[in-house]
């Protein structure tokens, strides 16, 4: 519930903050948005399954946000920035949605 | 992204341990052996997560994540929405290459441009010179008229009247005054309604004169343009065209005038042989 809470207030925020991204971090923070979406996902599901553990969920969520904003900045570096984050963003969308597909098993059992 | 998560995440590290470290274990002991109980279905598990509200290290620091997450993501969506220009969200890359391509479309157009105004001048210039072309031929048509004969004249000139009573006047006469008005710069010259060209012959037929083959009779009227105080003074002279006339018993009387019309004309004619060299 708390969970829920910091996530709705998060929105309100920053939508009623509204600050402007820096030049430099805004690159990746799409990216990073998506990366740290399929850790929530991922935290979601191990809820579910009755696994979850907060340790492993601020680590995967943390790593995930940096490794993709890494990938996205080594791919600016080497030239090939647009079809990295493209593939990032793919990879990321298929892990949603696999794991989106086990919290609707359990929660609709279908 | 990562620096706005660390922050948060290492103040409540340091906070909680103080007060929430005894509690944390109890609950995270619980939640342990809570998780083992086989009979919970993921649809329970997700019910009690949610209600009822537990102030749990675990659920806080999910909250601070999924803060930041929901900021991040409000953020980005305000940012992307906001700016209706596309080229904001583009990359460096891209941005290079739609300059590029906006460069090379200017340059395109700017070749356009100069061709389409190269072209306008030199209509312009030709146009222009073909209209100089024309005024050219117009007063050229002008000028080689009054010297052929084609056209009428008006200028100031004389007008010189031979009377012959006895019939002593005779065509070398007319000839030599002729002569002598053309030597004097006169342009243009008629004798009786006769205009006198280049090719004007003058002949003695029976008592009379013929111009061209046209029969004149006396008084012998030249209608002259040219400048009269040349003219008159040339013809004038002592032993000249007047004094000569005289001594043959004619008449001769010359009168300035600011406005001679010699409008005696004659047919344009092509000749049969001479042809222009310069075409």
């Amino acid at each position: 519930m708390i969970a829920v809470l910091g996530l709705v207030v998060g929105v309100v925020a920053g939508i009623l903050v509204r600050p402007e991204v820096p030049a430099v971090v805004e690159p990746y923070l799409p990216i990073a948005v998506v990366a740290a979406l399929d850790a929530v996902f991922g935290g979601l599901r191990a809820m579910l399954d009755g696994i979850f553990d907060d340790k492993v969920f601020v680590v995967s969520f943390l790593s995930n946000v940096v490794v993709a904003a890494l990938i996205v900045f080594l791919g600016d570096k080497l030239g090939v920035g647009a079809q990295l984050s493209t593939g990032v963003v793919v990879v990321l969308g298929i892990r949603i949605f696999s794991n989106a597909a086990a919290i609707r098993r359990h929660v609709f059992r279908a | 992204m990562s620096e706005n998560e660390e922050t948060p995440e290492n103040r409540l590290r340091k906070e909680l341990p103080e007060e929430v470290e005894a509690p944390a274990t109890a609950a995270e002991g619980a939640e342990k052996s809570s998780e083992p109980t086989p009979g919970l279905t993921g649809r329970q598990r997700l019910a009690k997560g949610v209600w009822p509200p537990r102030v749990t290290r675990a659920q806080l620091i999910v909250a601070v994540l999924l803060f930041g997450l929901g900021f991040g993501l409000a953020v980005q969506v305000a940012s992307n929405s906001d700016s209706d220009s596309a080229l904001r969200g583009a990359r460096q890359e891209d941005l290079v290459r739609i300059l590029d391509e906006l460069d090379d479309r200017t340059q395109r157009l700017e070749d356009e441009k100069q061709g389409l105004e190269k072209q306008r001048d030199e209509l312009e210039n030709s146009s222009d010179q073909a209209e100089e072309a024309r005024k050219q031929t117009v007063e050229k048509e002008g000028q080689l008229g009054i010297l052929a004969g084609t056209v009428a004249a008006q200028g100031p000139g004389i007008t010189m009247t031979i009377d012959d009573t006895k019939g002593t006047v005779e065509a070398d006469m007319l000839l030599d005054a002729i002569q002598e008005l053309r030597a004097a710069g006169a342009e243009a010259i008629q004798v009786n309604g006769v205009r006198v060209v280049a090719g004007t012959y003058l002949t003695d037929s029976d008592k009379s004169v013929s111009v061209d083959g046209n029969k004149i009779n006396a008084p012998y009227r030249f209608k002259v343009i040219g400048k009269p105080e040349d003219l008159e003074p040339a013809l004038n002279i002592p032993g000249g065209v007047v004094q000569t006339l005289e001594k043959e018993q004619a008449t001769v009387t010359v009168e300035r005038s600011n406005k001679i019309v010699v409008d005696a004309l004659r047919a344009a004619k092509q000749p049969d042989y001479a042809r222009s060299s310069s075409q």
